[in-house]
């Protein structure tokens, strides 16, 4: 099974197992990881933004413009942002590292 | 008699259309375009959507791609500052060029003050980007390449779509300052990843502009307001219904009679031209080799004082240069940029020709300034004898 890293707010990593075909919401949700979801993958919030590490950007699927629309309203974005909700974990991505960001939004409470 | 109005690089006279449509968002209908709960305010909103459709559609965007701003000099400062700050972290140079207005100047030079490398490229004696030194410029640590696209001194317009190409080649984004273009020539947004425009250089009015953010591939800014979140997040504060409103009549406007018009200003431009040329002894067109805006003369008269001039034809507004330095002592960065020496560009008169002028306004232009020019030769030869 694939593995990932998630590097917490605090700095602290934390390797995981990562399924094929479950999205990095839901692996953080099942190991305890402190990223919200609020909207729970539906595409109507940023909650569950992650900043992935630049080598790891380049492998992903290009984000929908769906996507692209709600880390508009994400706060500390980066160049390598994403939704962890619409990243799927597949057996090429084993050893993703994403980090969580200081600050989300949660787009439904403007 | 009433003035002659030759300026209109520094600001156009509102369109009497575009005043008709402001005025109920002046008066009766006065809600906040992001108060969603009540009738006023649905109403506002929605004519700030119908004028960012009409702004979008001047130069081929969507409507998603306008981010409306205070005018010109607050767009090129998101853009400018918005990009580089969104990407300091992997790139740390910004290129741009000497005649850019100062407001594109100053804030890619304030870049500085945030550990970026700012390149400033000169410009050929005809007023252009030299596209090899260009090319030489931009490495793959450029950030953002900013070159307007029309002058608003010489009326130059720059190879836009050759910049582009070159600065995306090495990743960059490009940004373009199309205040005085837009409206006036042909753009193509599918050149530029920036484009910031001015309401009042198109016969809208002042205290409005707006950056086109382009969305595929999207373009992402680090906004430089903080509040509410307003447009996208990229620009808080509320939006001023009855001046957006208006930049959309005017940006309509330019949409369906902007192509008819700059023939018809290049005309009166090129009457304005032949006949000062003939009327007057020592004038030399500046940057005359460059493709200009169909509106701009620019040209030295020999051994004339341009300060002197202008004030001797009260009844014809025209400037020495941009209107945010005219108070200045120094003559224009960008005439000297050109190459022209200090008592030819101290010799230099900007005219910009627009929408409401006349044939006879030109004529009338031309002997008032022949008239005074020559008495301010006899003077001189007078003092000097």
């Amino acid at each position: 099974m694939p593995r990932m890293t998630f590097i917490d707010r605090d700095g602290s990593r934390h390797e995981v197992d990562a399924p094929v075909g479950i999205s990095v919401l839901e692996i953080a949700h099942a190991n305890n990881i402190d990223l919200e979801g609020a909207c729970e993958g539906s595409l109507a919030c940023s909650t569950c933004h992650v900043v992935v590490s630049p080598e790891d950007y380049e492998r992903l699927t290009e984000a929908t413009e769906d996507e692209e629309d709600m880390l508009d309203l994400a706060f500390g974005l980066t160049r390598t942002s994403r939704l962890g909700c619409q990243i799927i974990m597949s057996e090429e991505l084993d050893g993703l590292t994403v980090r969580l960001p200081t600050e989300t939004r949660d787009a439904r409470a403007d | 008699m009433s003035g002659i109005y030759l300026d209109h690089h520094a600001t156009t006279p509102l369109d009497p259309r575009v005043y008709e449509a402001m005025k109920p968002w002046l008066t009766e209908r006065f809600g906040n375009p992001h108060s969603e709960n009540h009738v006023l305010g649905r109403g506002a909103a929605e004519a700030v959507e119908t004028a960012r459709a009409a702004v979008a559609s001047l130069i081929g965007a969507e409507a998603r791609e306008i981010v409306f701003t205070s005018g010109a000099t607050e767009a090129n400062n998101l853009a400018i500052l918005g990009a580089a700050r969104f990407l300091k972290d992997s790139k740390r140079r910004v290129v741009t060029v000497a005649t850019e207005h100062k407001c594109v100047l100053e804030s890619c030079l304030s870049l500085r003050d945030e550990s970026f490398e700012v390149v400033v490229l000169g410009v050929r004696g005809d007023g252009l980007v030299d596209l090899a030194e260009l090319e030489r410029a931009v490495t793959p640590e450029t950030a953002l390449v900013s070159v307007m696209a029309a002058n608003n001194e010489i009326g130059v317009l720059q190879p836009v779509r050759d910049i582009a190409a070159l600065a995306h080649a090495k990743g960059a984004l490009v940004h373009t300052d199309a205040a005085q273009a837009v409206g006036k020539i042909p753009l193509d947004i599918a050149d530029v990843d920036l484009m910031s425009l001015s309401g009042h250089k198109i016969y809208g009015p002042m205290g409005i502009g707006a950056l086109y953010v382009r969305r595929r591939p999207r373009v992402r800014l680090k906004p430089i307001f903080h509040g509410g979140g307003q447009e996208r997040g990229l620009r808080s504060g509320t939006l001023p219904v009855a001046l957006c409103v208006g930049f959309g009549a005017a940006c309509a406007i330019a949409r369906v009679e902007g192509a008819a018009e700059a023939l018809r200003v290049a005309a009166l431009r090129d009457r304005l031209q032949a006949k000062l040329l003939k009327a007057i002894l020592g004038v030399r067109v500046n940057a005359v080799d460059a493709p200009r805006l169909p509106g701009n003369l620019n040209l030295s008269v020999s051994g004339i004082d341009a300060l002197q001039l202008i004030a001797a034809v009260p009844d014809v507004a025209l400037s020495t240069g941009s209107a945010c330095t005219s108070a200045d002592v120094e003559p224009s960065y960008v005439l000297k940029a050109l190459g022209l020496d200090e008592p030819a560009a101290r010799a230099s008169l900007r005219f910009g020709v627009g929408r409401f002028n006349t044939e006879a306004d030109i004529d009338r232009a031309v002997a008032l300034i022949a008239t005074a020019a020559a008495r301010l030769r006899d003077t001189s030869r007078v003092a000097a004898g």
